[in-house]
């Protein structure tokens, strides 16, 4: 089969790579968009869908390495602005819900990093207010008796990830985009000044590709030669019966990984980034049930009335680490024309770094600067690229 | 509390009996785990007591099986709620009747967990007095209450004879019997039956029964509607080949339809057993040897669980897998080659009378693809997210690429409490309908059905805490 033409082909039909080709085709550009599977269903579906706008510089049980809080604010600051234009952008609803959130301590280390959050927070034009045990339970009296500080942030809040990535892929669909579901990326090699791409039984050239494929972000690079350093993992989130609106907002920990929040169905949906089993990459994750233990039994101290609910379902999903928890978002230096994205908090991002990658695609400046966020922090040598099949 | 066996056998129904009491008499200590208050399992059901005054026992060999094993001391634990898989992938877990979780550990596990009926939605499904079979033979057999006065008995498949007799034994008018296919007539796919005189017997004895009330038995016949007010009031009947078209309305006052059954999986899968999906059926089946052992070692699945077969196959069965790790024991009870040898030829002999008995059905692959593709828009598909056909179709033709999974991620239909138990055939049938066909190259889910996650069924918080507690910690 003769090569097909385009701009940009993105690979990987998650929540940034229906972002990157709403924002792409939207700029004009001839947008091919690749998923192994169906869309949306590895890190994009299993996500809890917060929008984490307030610090999170809390560790997921097993996280090596803090990120970086004071660099990450001002990101948080811009993809929360973003997030208000999302629905209409897209011209459908994404459950989007900002009635703000509370981060919780309950050691006096904890609230002394509540306080110095706060200032962060303040830094970077993102309003939060600290309050201590009894006033977080006169602003929530849902939070239980170990709670000694809270801060509030009006900002917080959270979309449905099972709308969000369809709603992008069908917003970029409708302005041009090209998406090939269950079509795995064979091969990425250069061609001319640009790249080719091999996905099934489809060849694409163009002199942009985009690598948004989440766990598989390294593998793809490989594909093209690039050794990356990531370090994907899974993680698992658990889900209560549906209950009356009881709880409006987010509720996170600072201390250990912990949020908890009701959705727009009424279920409870209580996550932190516990580990699963271990991480599938070809089919679901494995839960843990130490994990569920550990992370249900929190949800229930700080919020007792958890205790009395029933647990309906638990799943794991990919989350794409990198070694220093910050997000990588950039193209790859040596590689012109190769885009990466991901990072953990790709969903708060999404709508965000969209718009970065079609400014980076364009060559011209970014809503924020990402010139730290590149990939060459990650850049080692390559592995020598191994067919796909073989690579998984 | 922890219980840790030999043997730990999941669900009491005919074959968890009979693999128990082969593995309790050559001296082995088993567990035998029951979700239900008595043993018994759906076919071994236990008549309530006043029944048992009044009527007798419909099953006494089921009696019988459960008081024999309960003298050679398998520990019983009925009203456990089996839920999950523990971390080492091998450790279950359980909820008591009064919420204590138990963790339950054998060198051996033998999963029976039986099948589900297999339902198919139509407008007017979620009506009071509309039943599946299985419910109607439940409340007629075990406690001798019809489900309605005037009750039509529809669907496919050998049960619906049995249900339509107890009905009429427990007093209800039967106003027919509605079977989606052609089994009862003379057909040359039905002379190996021949071989299976027994069986014929059974059937023949149904029919007689059924022709002695003048229950109307009509075939190729599907249920296409059912309209009423606070209960049920009319069916329609549609012929199986254009089930889009009603044929003739009946004034009922109750309706038991349903589509056979289909295998309950789910503990098998959590314990990581390699599952397919069956040629005939199409449903998701652990792979199983004639001993029922799986991909999985030391864990054997029986029974329904293994691929739906009848009572005198789970038996088998059952008595199989007793037999293999009786070996594996080096047991000397263990059975000698010869009753190995008669076993086996037993359980081949059964699982062609199921391929026999399945061909005179029509099958459940093609039912589903029927009654999906003429199913209304506006029906309510999953009742536990109130989810239509027409969200399912949309949701699988235009974001999940066929993928039943992401058929349900995207409409959330198998979301709800019962986890697509009830819909999880129709969701699947739909979703194939809706499907494209599938793209050269492209890798796609291959086994029709859900994902099997913990807990199997809703459980308490507080029942997690106290396991957590057990653990030694607050998590």
């Amino acid at each position: 089969m003769s090569a097909q033409t385009a701009d940009v082909v993105v690979i990987g039909a998650g929540v940034l790579g229906g972002a990157a080709a709403f924002h792409l085709a939207l700029g004009g550009h001839r947008v091919i968009v690749l998923d192994r599977g169906a869309p949306g269903r590895e890190g994009s579906g299993t996500t809890a869908g917060n929008l984490h706008v307030q610090a999170v510089h809390t560790r997921r049980p097993g996280q090596e390495v803090p990120l970086d809080s004071a660099r990450f604010l001002p990101l948080q600051r811009a993809a929360s602005d973003r997030w208000n234009s999302v629905e209409a952008e897209l011209e459908a609803s994404v459950e989007l819900r900002r009635s703000g959130g509370f981060t919780i301590a309950e050691t006096p280390e904890q609230r002394a990093e509540l306080i110095a959050k706060h200032a962060w927070e303040e830094r970077a034009g993102i309003r939060t207010e600290v309050l201590d045990g009894d006033g977080a339970r006169a602003a929530l009296p849902l939070l239980g008796p170990t709670v000694t500080a809270a801060t509030w942030c009006p900002l917080d809040g959270y979309a449905n990830p099972l709308l969000t990535t369809p709603a992008y892929l069908a917003a970029a669909v409708r302005h041009g985009a090209r998406l090939h579901p269950f079509c795995p990326v064979r091969a990425v090699e250069r061609s001319g000044s640009g790249w080719r791409v091999t996905a099934g039984d489809l060849t694409v050239e163009a002199p942009h590709v985009v690598d948004v494929a989440g766990p598989w972000l390294g593998e793809i690079a490989a594909l093209a030669g690039i050794g990356l350093r990531m370090t994907p993992v899974a993680i698992q989130m658990h889900v209560t019966v549906r209950l009356p609106e009881t709880l409006r907002y987010l509720v996170q920990h600072i201390g250990e990984g912990l949020s908890v929040k009701q959705v727009t169905a009424g279920n409870l949906l209580i996550g932190g980034g516990w580990p699963a089993l271990r991480l599938d990459p070809d089919g679901r994750s494995p839960v843990s049930l130490s994990s569920v233990l550990g992370n249900v039994a929190q949800a229930a101290r700080v919020l007792p009335f958890v205790r009395d609910l029933r647990l309906l379902r638990t799943w794991a999903g990919p989350l794409a680490a990198t070694p220093d928890e910050m997000p990588v978002i950039g193209e790859v230096p040596g590689a012109p024309g190769f885009l990466v994205a991901g990072g953990t908090y790709a969903f708060t991002f999404a709508p965000l770094w969209g718009e970065t990658l079609r400014c980076l695609v364009e060559g011209k400046p970014a809503p924020v600067d990402v010139r730290d966020l590149g990939p060459d922090r990650l850049l080692e040598p390559a592995a020598p690229a191994a067919p796909y099949e073989e690579a998984r | 509390m922890t219980a840790s066996r030999d043997v730990l056998v999941v669900g009491g129904g005919p074959a968890g009996l009979s693999a128990a009491a082969r593995l309790a008499a050559a001296g082995l200590g088993v567990t035998l785990v029951d979700e239900q208050p008595e043993l018994g399992g759906q076919y071994y059901r236990r008549p309530s007591p006043a029944v048992l005054r009044e009527h007798g026992d419909h099953r006494p060999e089921g009696g019988r099986l459960i008081a024999h094993v309960r003298s050679l001391g398998v520990d019983c634990l009925t009203g456990h709620l089996v839920w999950g898989v523990d971390d080492d992938g091998r450790t279950l877990l359980a909820t008591g009747p009064d919420g204590t979780p138990v963790r339950l550990r054998a060198r051996h596990v033998i999963v029976a967990t039986g099948a589900y009926e297999r339902t198919h939605p139509f407008p007017g499904w979620q009506l009071p007095g509309v039943t599946t079979p299985g419910f109607a033979q439940h409340l007629a057999a075990a406690d001798g209450t019809p489900p309605g006065r005037r009750v039509l008995v529809a669907g496919s498949g050998p049960f619906l004879l049995p249900v339509a007799c107890s009905l009429l034994a427990a007093g209800a008018d039967v106003v027919g019997v509605a079977e989606a296919g052609h089994p009862y007539r003379p057909s040359l796919r039905a002379a190996p039956a021949l071989r299976h005189p027994a069986r014929l017997r059974e059937l023949a004895g149904y029919v007689a029964r059924l022709a002695r009330a003048r229950v109307p038995l009509w075939q190729g016949r599907v249920v296409n509607g059912a309209a009423g007010g606070d209960r049920v009031t009319s069916v329609t009947l549609a012929a199986t080949v254009d089930p889009g078209r009603p044929l003739r309305t009946l004034d009922v006052d109750a309706l038991c339809v349903g589509y056979g059954f289909r295998p309950q999986t789910e503990l098998a899968r959590l314990l990581g057993c390699e599952i397919s999906a069956d040629a005939v059926t199409g449903d998701a089946e652990p792979v199983t040897d004639a001993f029922g052992r799986t991909s999985r070692p030391g864990v054997y699945v029986v029974g329904e669980a293994a691929g739906v077969g009848g009572v005198h196959r789970a038996r088998v069965r059952g008595a199989m897998a007793a037999a293999h790790i009786l070996l594996r024991e080096g047991s000397p009870a263990a059975p000698g080659p010869r009753e190995i040898a008669r076993l086996a030829a037993q359980g081949r002999a059964l699982t062609r009378f199921t391929a026999m008995s399945d061909a005179l059905y029509p099958s459940p692959a093609r039912l589903q693809e029927v009654l999906a593709a003429t199913l209304d828009d506006d029906t309510i598909v999953c009742r536990c997210e109130a989810v239509t056909a027409a969200a399912v179709r949309s949701a699988a033709a235009e974001r999940a690429g066929g993928d039943l999974n992401a058929a349900k991620s995207w409409s959330r239909a198998g979301m709800g409490p019962c986890q697509g138990r009830f819909c999880g055939f129709a969701v699947a049938g739909l979703v194939r309908d809706a499907a494209e066909a599938p793209p050269a190259g492209g890798a796609r889910c291959g086994v029709p059905v859900f994902p099997a996650r913990q807990p199997v069924r809703p459980v308490p918080v507080e029942t997690l805490l106290a396991l957590g507690e057990q653990d030694g910690g607050d998590g």
